[in-house]
């Protein structure tokens, strides 16, 4: 008995499967990770938002070592004798050197911010899409 | 003073606030227009804006008054506004805006899913924006009365009679512009005459002010209620801020997350600048109108300045400047806490179906404005600094802690949420009761008196603790929330 594929020489059979019950291999992208909640779209999320809360804990320790410091600073060291151009320290660091601290802290920390929302960005749209879908 | 130029001042102030006002009214027609400004304004603007809304008379006048009266101490304020603000751009500014709220009551929905958290947030958005309202209004009729001799309830009504007008009319657009205008015309009001005061000042010898030591140093005696005041009043202002209805309002009006950053830094460099300059006026003040103290009038001394130290016309032109900066003051705080109380009362009422929104959002502003000027005009007047900072106590005992926790922490809960609002709410809503029925003496006096450095750690106690008691009833969408707040609008995700 002869199988009607068999190679009519040899009797060798050709057995092939046509693929149709295997899934077929797609790409997950991060963006479908993270719109479905899976694991690995969670731990995208997290470490953003770690970073993020790591820049502003940044901000807020430095605060309380610099200003949340002073009145105990004022209090310990004696200032008394401490002028510049007549005017006693103390005044110009509360009523003057602070503000550009703050404003120079507040920049630091926007920097630090934008990068890791871009880093975010460049890890959902990796390098070869990313320069059409950018995000602004 | 001379009070032609006052009421000229004041008249023109009032007048450029309507037109203005008016202007956006043509540009205002949709629902959202009314609420934020259909989310589209500049970070430019929306900065000055912020700007203008912020500095109420507590900063114009406030600040130098308490430099007069008390010294170096009274610089922490300034800087606790302005802290406040970097605070609210590390903790908040960006996720608040990716919520996609109006309001603080429309966060706790967004975020916790409970009506119940939406009620007692409302409540409490009301109270802080009355608490800061009243004295707003208070301080108008007193620089009314300074200024022109008409009695005190004039300038109230005059404040409130001008900011319902222009809430009812133009909402949240025309009010974006006002405030802006507003800023810059503080600013100037107190640039420009403190050259020629301190030409004054250099012309006279240059003379130091007379003051006791402990108004020079800022801590020359150790003691600690004054160190616990110290500390009080930095939490308050630190923490507060970000939960002012009026300020967290202004951040649904930019485009996006990244421009609500760059709107609140530029917010630190106009507040830097404007806060340099009240000190000035206070020292000043203590060498030229030291006598202002002992009649208890000491926050007039930015109106009286000009007139004892150049004195003549010039005198009288640069007070009648500052009096108008002044009513810039008084109306855009005013205004912009108006609008916050009424964009979540009319929410409120359109929500069950009453009115429609913009009706809703009318009726809740004559509301919002009518219950704190008829506090203001039968309460006895209220240090408007101490009212102030009960305003900033209220709001971190309660709205800092759920801002921050509900940005940051995905287990808070909603029972979590009302235990530390209510705790925190309750603890620093009696003690400004307490201080002003009862006149508390010693510690007791003190800690009423300035209740944020405790009902804040027990606001965020309660929050923490509650909800890990109540861990079950975490959000189910948490996840869902987290990425909608923090990640950037520009990469597409369902939000």
């Amino acid at each position: 008995m002869t199988h009607p594929d068999a190679d009519p020489r040899t009797g060798r059979v050709r057995i092939t499967s046509p693929l149709t019950t295997a899934s077929p291999h797609v790409r997950r992208t991060v963006q479908q990770e993270i719109d479905e909640s899976t694991g690995i779209g969670e731990v995208y999320v997290r470490s953003l938002v770690r970073s993020q809360l790591r820049a502003a804990l940044t901000v807020v320790t430095t605060l309380m070592l610099t200003l949340g410091a002073l009145p105990i600073v004022f209090w310990l060291l004696d200032f008394n004798d401490l002028a510049v151009f007549g005017i006693p320290l103390a005044w110009i660091v509360l009523g003057v050197a602070v503000y550009p601290g703050l404003f120079l802290l507040g920049w630091l920390y926007v920097r630090q911010a934008d990068r890791s929302e871009r880093d975010f960005a460049a890890l959902v749209y990796p390098v070869d899409s990313s320069t059409e879908r950018r995000p602004r | 003073m001379n009070a032609t130029y006052g009421v000229v001042a004041i008249t023109l102030v009032a007048l450029a606030t309507i037109g203005i006002g008016a202007f956006g009214l043509r540009l205002s027609r949709t629902t959202s227009d009314f609420y934020v400004a259909s989310r589209s304004v500049s970070p430019a603007l929306n900065s000055s804006a912020i700007g203008g809304e912020y500095l109420s008379a507590a900063s114009f006048l406030g600040v130098a008054g308490l430099v007069l009266a008390t010294g170096a101490e009274a610089l922490w304020f300034p800087i606790g506004w302005t802290t406040g603000y970097l605070l609210l751009l590390v903790l908040v500014a960006a996720p608040l805006r990716r919520s996609g709220a109006y309001t603080i009551p429309d966060f706790a929905q967004v975020r916790l899913q409970s009506g119940a958290v939406r009620v007692v947030a409302s409540l409490l958005v009301v109270g802080v924006g009355w608490l800061y309202l009243m004295p707003q209004f208070q301080g108008a009729g007193l620089t009314m009365r300074t200024v022109t001799g008409a009695p005190g309830w004039v300038g109230t009504v005059l404040v409130a009679v001008i900011v319902m007008v222009n809430v009812v009319s133009g909402g949240m657009r025309s009010i974006t512009f006002v405030q802006a205008f507003q800023y810059w015309l503080k600013l100037t009001a107190l640039l420009i005459p403190v050259f020629f005061l301190l030409h004054a000042w250099t012309s006279d010898g240059s003379p130091s002010p007379v003051a006791p030591s402990d108004w020079i140093l800022p801590f020359g005696d150790p003691d600690p209620e004054t160190m616990y005041r110290i500390y009080s009043v930095m939490v308050a202002t630190f923490l507060g801020t970000m939960g002012l209805p009026h300020v967290v309002v202004r951040f649904y009006t930019n485009p996006d997350g990244r421009a609500a950053r760059r709107t609140t830094l530029i917010v630190l460099a106009l507040l830097g600048a404007f806060y340099l300059l009240p000190t000035i006026y206070g020292v000043l003040g203590r060498i030229y109108a030291s006598d202002l103290i002992d009649e208890g009038r000491a926050d007039a001394v930015v109106l009286e300045l000009p007139s004892r130290m150049m004195g003549g016309t010039a005198g009288e032109l640069f007070g009648a400047l500052l009096t108008a900066g002044a009513f810039a003051a008084f109306l855009s705080t005013s205004s912009g806490l108006t609008m916050s109380i009424a964009g979540v009362v009319g929410q409120a009422l359109s929500r069950r179906g009453v009115v429609s929104n913009i009706v809703g959002l009318q009726v809740a502003a004559v509301g919002g404005v009518m219950v704190p000027l008829i506090l203001a005009l039968s309460a006895d007047r209220i240090a408007v600094a101490s009212s102030v900072t009960f305003a900033f106590a209220l709001a971190a005992s309660t709205f800092c802690p759920l801002l921050v926790l509900g940005i940051w922490w995905r287990g808070l809960t909603a029972p979590g949420a009302i235990a530390g609002l209510v705790g925190g709410g309750l603890c620093a809503g009696v003690a400004p009761i307490v201080t002003i029925a009862v006149h508390p003496e010693g510690w007791f006096g003190v800690l009423a008196a300035l209740p944020a450095a405790w009902s804040v750690p027990l606001g965020f106690a309660l929050m923490v603790g509650v909800s890990l008691a109540t861990r079950h009833k975490v959000p189910a969408d948490v996840s869902r929330t987290m990425v909608r707040l923090h990640t950037p609008e520009g990469v597409e995700l369902k939000r």
